[in-house]
């Protein structure tokens, strides 16, 4: 179920019935913005600068100014390689599934944003690394980039022009990794998705050594509204530091999972009860997750915080994909901290020594926890082992995300954990049942 | 260069290498596994941490073989911060290591074990079960795989893809259930595969031939090239208690070999190791007799000076310096200073191998000797009154059958650092003299290109068996004596 915001642009589109074909998305006013831009003869620095004015920040995980961004890759001018994007739809961040909705429901508006992108940055090829197990959305955005090279909207010459790009897809083999940019071009070029040491940059040196911009797919979907209505429209909503609306999944213990679009800086409170329709089964919030798995959990005096990157980071986590995970009052923090220690053991590339050894380690401790044989000492070890992996001490990211979450939990709810450790089971359940908490099993299905 | 503060010395490090190369450079060692001066840098094991300030942004740690080295840029190799990050690194390595130091090879040589000693972490802080792994995977004939020591610094997949240019391993699985493994689990092919184990800073590789057999710190090594073929690639040989060669290995050098050196060098043992060696045989009442190798020598001066039609053969093993020598006892015997030059053979490669077994053949050329195949000796022999061979390997290298089948009218003198057991029906063998081989005796081979390469004497020569050069100056003394 979806519910309109005050204004909503990124999801009225998908409401109409057919909306993935090129025929209806005209209707509703696809492919106006490439049309403008390219008759109206509006150059390729206006169009980024637009995007910059806007003050759109990347919806993939980092809030990095997606405009900025742009502005990394070298002049043609003087640097006459060939550039490239790729769009990151590798979306495996556990809790988010924005994009699938976007790429399923709305391929044209992806399509588009592409274009204005390989506009701007004069790109010759964009690359789209869709998660592999993203069947439909898959088929649904090839079938599209057909329609679109049939309508002339892709390849040579666009629109009788002399702007031409290609877009190829690319379909990813499984691995969270590879949602990382720089294991995502590893993996596009064909070789085991390590993430390369940084710098160099993907700006300077990226898929096959040229200037490559990664960009995720919500952020490039923004790019064609901002073009039509401008940035000034654009700033009109969410806030000063993060304008715009966002596609907020919410998942977990409410009675209304789903897709919202919401603007920036509205209340995380106000998404879980108004959108999702509160707790389920009439029970208490415990804690939650701002934007994926890998953001620290927060506990429930604080879900009255505006989600925005700038007050979800003022609390001590992070604002992510935006994807909220909620657990009840019922769910085990120990058993959900072992569930997700356990995908970044499985996810880590395994190249970094912390990385490697940390994300198996965290793990086996939250499993032992579990099963009742923690041993006093176990809490400050995890918080040694969080601070050792992380910030910023390996290659990209992976171990950082696996690292603050675990410090999240010891921070809000040390307590629990403790008495989990001194019982020998959950505290929550009495030992006849193992510790086994049939909520958290549902979370995690 | 580029001039940097390190450890607060000012010194210039090359701008096209990174900071970890200026730092080793420079008497700052930084401790690393991933990093390879040979291979393109990673940084993946993370333990290569400094501390670095550059201009007026406070001081971070970073690996230092990812860093580029930059004007004025501050380096602290030792700060507490520094030692901290790579103690805090170094457990996570030894987490699911095995910690076998008693039972692995590489013990003594190991850089996690040399690294953790320094870094005075003498306990895990794991609880936690290490990972099961295939502790002796056989990888071909000649190496075997351990992964549970095996830390995953990816130099010998690298080094197979670089170097050789031949991909064959490669690391298999995510996060910690990683590990090395061939493709499609086929054995490992090529004539370098034996530099993965060189390269190995743990004991996951090791040579099948060298495995239980020494402990690396009851070994000694000596500076030496190797003799396989005119490459002349610089080897370090590591005789175990001054008695067998027990491992050959590379020994960097910038304008010959690098790091590397093929197979057919380092397992080149049976040449350094010849078994029933006798100092002399000489030709008694009932065939070869042992004998002192004076006697041998006296009868071989006797030789020179009863006849006149002499043939000179040198081994193309024998140093500059004894070629000297024997030039000088080609010209006082009034005959051509001839070395014995086989065919190339197939080994040849573009990375080391030339394909052409003399060690010394420009060494012996430079100094006038005339290189002869085994069938034209064989003609200058079967002429001759008396014929001198000379070097180690010589009588193999013209065919005992070859030698057998010569008239007793040439009175053959053998001097081989093998033993003569294989002669002994040679009818115009007088004498045979054991001297000392390429691994018991100093000297100077000059390579396909003119380096010099020195050998030297990594152990004394059993009890008897003289200096080739001892024997020489005999042979030379007597010649213009009897003249």
């Amino acid at each position: 179920m979806i519910t309109p915001a005050s204004e909503t642009y990124l999801l009225t589109r998908a409401e109409q019935p057919g909306s993935h074909t090129i025929e209806v998305f005209k209707r509703l006013g696809g492919y106006a913005a490439i049309e403008k831009v390219l008759k109206q003869g509006i150059s390729r620095s206006d169009v980024t600068t637009e995007v910059k004015n806007s003050g759109l920040r990347g919806r993939g995980g980092a809030g990095f100014p997606t405009g900025l961004k742009w502005t990394f890759m070298p002049d043609p001018e003087k640097d006459p390689r060939t550039r490239y994007m790729a769009v990151n739809a590798d979306e495996s961040e556990p809790g988010t599934c924005k994009d699938r909705v976007l790429m399923r429901e709305d391929p044209h508006g992806l399509i588009e944003g592409c274009l204005l992108a390989a506009y701007a940055m004069q790109l010759s090829a964009v690359y789209i690394y869709v998660r592999g197990e993203y069947r439909v959305p898959y088929d649904r955005l090839q079938a599209a980039i057909d329609e679109a090279r049939a309508a002339n909207l892709v390849g040579e010459n666009i629109l009788g022009t002399d702007f031409s790009c290609e877009i190829h897809m690319h379909k990813g083999a499984g691995a969270y990794i590879c949602g990382e940019e720089t294991g995502l071009m590893e993996s596009l070029e064909g070789k085991r998705g390590h993430p390369r040491p940084k710098p160099p940059f993907p700006a300077g040196f990226g898929l096959w050594g040229q200037p490559t911009t990664v960009n995720n797919v919500e952020s490039i979907f923004n790019v064609p509204f901002i073009i039509n209505k401008g940035a000034q429209w654009f700033r009109g909503m969410g806030t000063e530091a993060s304008p715009g609306n966002f596609l907020c999944g919410i998942s977990g213990h409410v009675n209304r999972p789903g897709i919202y679009e919401v603007p920036l800086g509205i209340s995380a409170e106000t998404i879980l009860n108004e959108y999702a329709g509160g707790v389920w089964k009439g029970r208490k919030l415990k804690g939650w997750f701002p934007g994926g798995s890998s953001t620290g959990i927060l506990p429930a005096e604080m879900i009255s915080t505006a989600m925005d990157h700038d007050s979800i980071k003022g609390v001590g986590s992070m604002f992510g994909t935006g994807a909220m995970i909620i657990l009840d009052e019922t769910a085990c923090t120990v058993r959900a901290s072992r569930v997700l220690a356990h995908f970044y053991d499985h996810e880590s590339c395994g190249q970094c020594s912390q990385c490697r050894e940390g994300t198996q380690w965290l793990y086996q401790i939250f499993a032992r926890i579990e099963a009742g044989k923690g041993e006093v000492g176990d809490l400050e070890a995890l918080e040694r082992i969080s601070k050792q992996m992380a910030p910023g001490k390996t290659i990209c990211a992976l171990a950082d995300a696996a690292a603050i979450p675990t410090l999240a939990v010891l921070r809000h709810f040390h307590d629990e954990l403790e008495a989990h450790i001194r019982e020998g089971c959950c505290p929550l359940r009495s030992k006849g049942e193992g510790g086994q908490s049939q909520s958290a099993q549902e979370v995690h299905a | 260069m580029t001039k940097i503060i390190l450890n607060g010395r000012e010194i210039e490090a090359d701008p096209t290498k990174p900071l970890i190369a200026a730092c080793e450079g420079n008497g700052a060692a930084v401790p690393h596994y991933c990093y390879h001066a040979g291979l393109t840098p990673v940084g993946s094991c993370r333990i290569c941490q400094v501390e670095v300030k550059e201009g007026e942004r406070p001081g971070r740690v970073v690996v230092a073989c990812r860093t580029p080295v930059s004007e004025g840029m501050v380096v602290n190799t030792e700060s507490p911060a520094a030692h901290e990050t790579r103690r805090e690194c170094l457990e996570f390595l030894l987490k699911d290591h095995p910690l076998d130091c008693p039972i692995c090879d590489k013990a003594g040589e190991c850089t996690l074990q040399d690294v953790t000693y320094n870094e005075g972490q003498s306990e895990g802080l794991t609880k936690e079960p290490r990972d099961n792994f295939e502790k002796r995977k056989s990888l071909g004939d000649k190496i075997v795989l351990d992964q549970e020591r095996c830390i995953l610094c990816s130099r010998c997949v690298r080094f197979f893809d670089e170097i050789t240019g031949k991909s064959q391993l490669a690391i298999v699985g995510l996060g910690s259930r990683s590990r090395i493994e061939t493709f499609a689990d086929r054995p490992l092919v090529g004539n370098y595969q034996g530099n993965i184990t060189d390269i190995c800073p743990v004991g996951a590789l090791t040579l099948k031939s060298f495995r239980f057999k020494a402990r690396v710190w009851n070994m000694t090594k000596k500076s030496s090239t190797c003799g396989e073929c005119s490459r002349g690639c610089s080897v370090s040989v590591e005789v175990l208690r001054k008695g067998e060669v027990k491992r050959i290995r590379p020994r960097f050098n910038e304008d010959i070999n690098k790091w590397w050196m093929c197979d057919t060098g380092r397992f080149a043992l049976d040449g350094a190791n010849p078994t029933n060696r006798v100092p002399a045989l000489v030709r008694g009442y009932s065939g070869l007799e042992a004998a002192d190798s004076d006697d041998a020598v006296a009868m071989a001066r006797a030789a020179h000076a009863a006849v006149d039609k002499h043939v000179l053969i040198a081994s193309p093993w024998v140093t500059v310096e004894e070629g000297e020598g024997l030039k000088a006892l080609a010209s006082s015997l009034n005959t051509e200073a001839l070395f014995l030059s086989p065919a190339a053979n197939d080994l040849k490669d573009d990375l080391l191998h030339t394909g052409d077994p003399c060690p010394n053949r420009r060494g012996l050329e430079e100094l006038g000797f005339v290189g002869k195949s085994a069938e034209e000796a064989m003609e200058l022999l079967a002429q001759a009154e008396s014929a001198t061979l000379f070097g180690e390997r010589i009588a193999e290298l013209i065919g005992l059958d070859n030698l057998k089948s010569l008239p007793s009218t040439v009175r053959t003198f053998v001097f081989d650092g093998s033993s003569g057991a294989g002669l002994l029906e040679a009818p115009a063998l007088q004498a045979v003299v054991g001297i000392a081989n390429w691994v018991e005796r100093p000297g100077t081979w000059v390579n396909i290109d003119g380096e010099r390469g020195k050998i030297s004497a990594a152990r004394t020569a059993p009890s008897g068996i003289r200096q080739p050069s001892s024997v020489i100056a005999d042979l030379l003394h007597t010649s213009e004596v009897a003249r």
